[in-house]
């Protein structure tokens, strides 16, 4: 009888220690899942931040030969304003989305002042803005899917209840409203 | 019916582990699948690439394609570039240049490290100089060759070294090729071995050197064992999308 019950007492032992294990690697993997998230983040603010300063450079060279342009220049003023004032994920992205507008049409311009495509500086200028702009698309599509992978952990069974132990919640994807997506994109 | 599982199965295998290491990374250094590079310039610059990498670090590889076929070409050039994960893990340092002949554009991917040596604007300024006029007139050869061994100069003279222009020739490559691979060749050697020994594997062992010699042509023969321009294997690479693109 004796054996039984310890036989017993060590299986029971065993599942626990299982159980447990299951439960710490679990906490574990909700907490992971949000650093990458976060680290995913600042890898988008990085390319963001790098186009935001890219830009008076580029309003500077384009007001040399488009200097009566006031309105596509305030706009993108505006715009950077906008974006400088934005915090979280969603007015950033919508702030961002401003932006890209503003830009369009400042690189619009091209068309009515072809001397621009001939300075220079200006293509410079706008080459390092269009390796920012895909480099911000592809840190943009790895946040996301960063993002779908936690959501889809914090939403499902029994994801969501290490998540909120852990205290890892649902996070914003950086969507781009549909209305600035229409934006024409200016190529050469 | 073992026999038969013999015969088919490990061939098979074989061949397909050849496929395999074709798709991990490139043959060589300058992979021209549209053709419109001549082939003397294409092996010279396969050894400048090689160069490049044995004193800067850098893995550079020309692709020509036809056609990317529909997706843009900034998607197909960082896929590629991942893929092949170009340029050493700790440094980022691996540069992708893809020319779509049919679609008439090119691009000049650069991975995460190698933004301050070749920023984008410069990238663009070499490709237009270089790439552009040389593509308008039908000269893919000069064009490609031109933008690969000014972007080559900027490496070197940035990282401090010389490039000589032709690259020593090394019998063996001392950075061996995936792990994978040499485990296979282990394996192979060990059964032609144990089969020299036991008559009755002498029809098995001719099966194996059959099925390895299918994988290797499938692959296009270089697997990085060593010689002149051809290629080692990937180092680890990350590439974030940063560089140019441009059309003629």
């Amino acid at each position: 009888m004796n054996k039984n019950l310890w036989a017993v007492l060590g299986i029971v032992i065993v599942v626990i220690i299982l159980f447990v294990g299951g439960f710490i690697s679990q906490y574990n993997k909700a907490i992971r899942m949000n650093e990458a998230v976060s680290a995913q983040w600042a890898q988008v603010e990085n390319q963001l931040k790098r186009r935001f300063d890219l830009i008076p450079n580029l309003v500077e060279t384009v007001k040399g030969y488009a200097a009566h342009e006031k309105e596509v220049f305030e706009h993108i003023a505006d715009a950077r304003k906008a974006y400088f004032a934005a915090k979280s994920v969603g007015q950033k992205a919508r702030a961002a989305g401003e932006l890209e507008g503003a830009l369009s049409r400042l690189l619009l311009l091209q068309e009515r002042y072809p001397e621009l495509k001939a300075n220079e500086s200006f293509l410079k200028l706008h080459d390092s803005l269009e390796g920012t702009e895909n480099r911000i698309a592809v840190e943009r599509k790895r946040y996301n899917d960063q993002v779908r992978i936690l959501n889809t952990y914090v939403k499902s069974f029994p994801g969501r209840f290490f998540a909120a132990w852990a205290g890892v919640e649902k996070t914003q994807y950086f969507e781009i409203p549909e209305v600035e997506k229409e934006t024409p994109k200016v190529k050469f | 019916m073992r026999l038969i599982y013999k015969l088919i199965l490990i061939p098979v295998i074989l061949a397909l582990a050849g496929l395999t290491f074709a798709a991990k990374m490139p043959a060589s250094y300058v992979v021209d699948s549209a053709g419109i590079i001549e082939n003397s310039i294409r092996q010279r610059l396969a050894g400048n690439l090689q160069e490049l990498e044995q004193k800067t670090g850098v893995q550079m590889v020309i692709l020509t394609v036809d056609s990317t076929e529909g997706i843009p070409i900034e998607e197909f050039a960082l896929e590629k570039a991942e893929q092949w994960t170009l340029g050493q893990k700790e440094k980022d340092n691996g540069i992708l240049m893809v020319v779509a002949v049919n679609d008439r554009k090119y691009r000049i991917e650069t991975g995460y490290g190698l933004e301050s040596i070749l920023p984008d604007s410069l990238s663009g300024s070499i490709a237009r100089k270089y790439l552009v006029p040389r593509f308008k007139t039908g000269d893919y050869t000069g064009g490609i060759y031109a933008t690969a061994i000014v972007i080559m100069h900027t490496i070197a003279s940035a990282e401090g070294v010389e490039l000589t222009g032709l690259p020593k020739i090394q019998p063996k490559r001392t950075r061996s090729a995936s792990p994978l691979s040499s485990l296979f060749t282990l394996v192979i050697i060990l059964i032609i071995i144990s089969s020299l020994f036991n008559p009755r594997s002498r029809g098995l062992v001719g099966m194996l050197l059959l099925g390895t010699l299918l994988g290797s042509s499938w692959s296009g023969g270089s697997r990085g064992s060593g010689g002149f321009g051809s290629f080692g294997g990937g180092g680890g690479g990350a590439f974030g999308g940063g560089g140019v693109s441009g059309g003629w």
